[in-house]
């Protein structure tokens, strides 16, 4: 039996899987992407040796990354997703029927054509003649191209490779100039688990550029550390209310799960005092 | 810019996660210029939360030779933290910084008079000595200080021994002791050094042994004690992970509460735990070279300018900016025209372009503060993260 070891260098565990084949494996410009085959999680993402998403369960990820901020704006008609070349969040940012817009930025187009043809469950909303992609960097996007948008949504790679540049000051200032009125950001932020000081670090930096900045998390059962955090930054909407009622259809998230998907006052009182730790 | 390094799992284990973000964040900005050191101050913090957690009765003095920068001192100082310092110039950082001389000692066994006068006048009363001249000396500059007798213990299993320089055998100790009150001094303590970045836990039981055994012949001649030094040398991760922290503290606890009363002082005088895995100092490869069949890389900063530690076998470990290409073996050298100036051999790296950048992991502690402008290249300032 072939396995796939995950090679996420800072994880403390180490992620193994049953490959029943390999189905696509090749180098971009940015990066290795691989697609294997597992016999529980379906067909698999793997980007420069680190996995992304699964058929079995990529609708939490996806699911949790776009619909608290969509459902805590009022109205969102213009979205940008940065990165999430494989399409998951387009298809769930689809689902509202507000939305007249997404900007699609993806910097490797690579990934884009391989979800198409591995993926199309995941990348089912891309050719929707609302979207728009652009092959760039997010980074150079949100400087120079972006404006008058409802909601920011940032599905990138690890915080330390070259998706970096999606969590810098520089980059939420620009998020911030780039939103409307009422305009939410969100993007991942690693493991409570494993890196509470990243954690705390992405809201710190968020804070520079947002009033009202806050923290929400889901169970992904991929990524190492499983408890996975989400920030959220707000022009003015308290990220923790629905502004609009629930009615899409999904297969986690819903407005009871949006409520206490966030950190309680308390312990998010405690992480952001340094006061946390494990 | 964003730049590409070359991270692998052996670095996560030198360097968190955190730390390499912060880094990597500051050197993408365009306007940089090497070498520089940068200080993670929550890695900074973090250290500090964990020195002398384990060990009751404790205070910890920051051994500011490690890096004097003064925004460290500061950072430091606000933290509660105690110093020990050697020198007047030493003082004069924390004089600007308005640190209580209550906070302040000093272990140096051997101090300069200038530097006594001066330390007695601001107010500092804890004194090392391991000589009848320096009891003198204290006796007739800093009258009425509080003095404890540097041992000597063994230091191997350091990397970077102390023990020849100072420190004297129990009996040699046990006179002196008992001259300091005809000094009008007041003999409080013992103290060792079992040397800087100890990776032996055992030299603790060793020089806690032997601080004992002195400790009781004091007793004997009507000298009570109350304070043990036991200096610095909690190691930190080079290219090797260490023990931690809490399991060489809870070795030195267990120790001390069985052998002294439990009212002793103790006080701890870690220099490299606190500073040392926080700094990244920041170079590029300004050179590289074939030389027979050994590979070259030459960069800005080496032995003369932040790495004197190298000379003494200390090894680093490093991140480099390259992404393509396999790793091949390489002799690492400083800038200098100096032959002596080789920081490190038969390191695995991949090729670099010339002006690539180099994170040189581990190294906030002894480098910059021994670093020289020898050859007209630039001591690289220290910037907090």
């Amino acid at each position: 039996m072939v396995r796939f070891f995950e090679n996420e260098i800072y994880s403390p565990v180490e992620h193994v899987y049953k490959v029943e084949s390999v189905l696509y494996k090749a180098k971009s410009k940015f990066q290795e992407i691989m697609v294997i085959e597992n016999a529980y999680f379906g067909k698999m993402l793997i980007l420069d040796g680190i996995v992304q998403l699964t058929e079995k369960d990529e609708f939490f990820y996806h699911e949790m990354l776009t619909h608290v901020a969509m459902h805590a704006h009022p109205e969102p008609r213009r979205v940008a997703v940065i990165g999430g070349g494989d399409g998951g969040v387009v298809r769930e940012v689809l689902k509202h029927r507000t939305v007249e817009k997404i900007y699609f930025v993806e910097i490797d187009e690579e990934v884009v054509k391989t979800s198409r043809k591995f993926f199309p469950s995941v990348c089912s909303g891309i050719d929707d003649p609302r979207v728009d992609l652009k092959v760039m960097d997010g980074a150079d996007f949100m400087k120079d191209h972006a404006e008058g948008i409802d909601v920011i949504i940032v599905d990138s790679t690890d915080i330390i490779g070259f998706a970096r540049s999606l969590f810098t000051e520089d980059f939420f200032r620009s998020v911030h100039g780039a939103l409307r009125t009422d305009g939410l950001f969100v993007t991942h932020s690693e493991s409570l688990h494993f890196h509470l000081d990243i954690v705390v670090e992405v809201q710190e930096i968020l804070k520079e550029a947002f009033p009202v900045v806050d923290l929400y998390t889901a169970p992904i059962a991929t990524y190492p550390g499983n408890w996975w955090t989400f920030a959220i930054g707000s022009k003015s909407p308290d990220p923790r209310a629905l502004r609009r009622p629930f009615e899409i259809d999904t297969r986690y998230y819903d407005d009871e799960i949006h409520r206490q998907a966030f950190l309680t006052p308390k312990l998010y009182g405690k992480l952001m005092g340094k006061s946390l730790s494990w | 810019m964003l730049r590409n390094f070359r991270v692998q799992k052996y670095h996560a284990e030198i360097i968190p996660k955190s730390t390499l973000l912060k880094v990597l964040t500051y050197v993408d900005k365009q306007e940089i210029q090497t070498p520089f050191l940068l200080m993670d101050t929550d890695r900074i913090r973090q250290n500090i939360s964990k020195i002398g957690n384990n060990i009751p009765n404790s205070t910890v003095c920051y051994a500011l030779k490690a890096n004097p920068d003064a925004a460290i001192a500061d950072l430091v100082n606000k933290e509660h933290l105690g110093f020990e310092i050697a020198s007047g110039g030493e003082l004069k950082i924390l004089a600007s910084l308005g640190v209580e001389p209550s906070r302040i000692i000093s272990s140096n066994p051997v101090k300069s008079i200038p530097f006594l006068k001066m330390a007695a006048e601001y107010g500092v009363r804890y004194f090392a000595f391991d000589s009848f001249e320096e009891l003198g000396k204290i006796g007739r500059y800093a009258p009425g200080s509080q003095v404890y007798v540097r041992l000597s213990v063994p230091n191997e299993g350091s990397e970077w021994p102390l023990s020849k320089k100072f420190g004297l055998e129990i009996d040699d100790a046990l006179e002196l002791l008992s001259c300091t009150e005809a000094k009008g001094l007041h003999p409080v303590g013992i103290t060792f050094h079992v040397g800087s970045q100890c990776r032996n836990p055992y030299n603790w039981n060793i020089a806690i042994d032997k601080a004992k055994i002195l400790w009781e012949k004091a007793e004997h001649k009507g000298i009570r004690l109350s304070l043990l030094n036991i200096g610095g040398g909690y190691p930190i991760n080079y290219t090797k992970v260490v023990t931690d922290i809490e399991t060489i503290e809870r070795n030195i606890a267990r120790l001390i509460a069985e052998k002294f009363p439990a009212d002793t002082k103790i006080h701890l005088e870690p220099g490299r735990a606190v500073i040392g895995d926080a700094g990244i100092l920041v170079s590029s490869v300004i050179g590289k070279a074939r030389r027979r069949d050994e590979g070259w890389l030459y960069l800005d900063v080496g032995v003369f300018n932040g790495l004197m530690e190298s000379v003494g076998g200390i090894r680093y470990t490093y991140i480099l900016e390259a992404t393509e290409g396999a790793e091949k073996r390489w002799t690492i050298a400083g800038p200098s025209c100096d032959s002596f100036d080789v920081i490190d051999k038969n390191v695995a790296l991949p090729d670099p372009d010339i002006g690539a950048l180099i994170l040189i992991l581990s190294s906030g502690a002894y480098t910059v503060s021994y670093a020289s402008e020898f050859n007209g290249f630039a001591i690289p300032r220290t910037i907090l993260i």
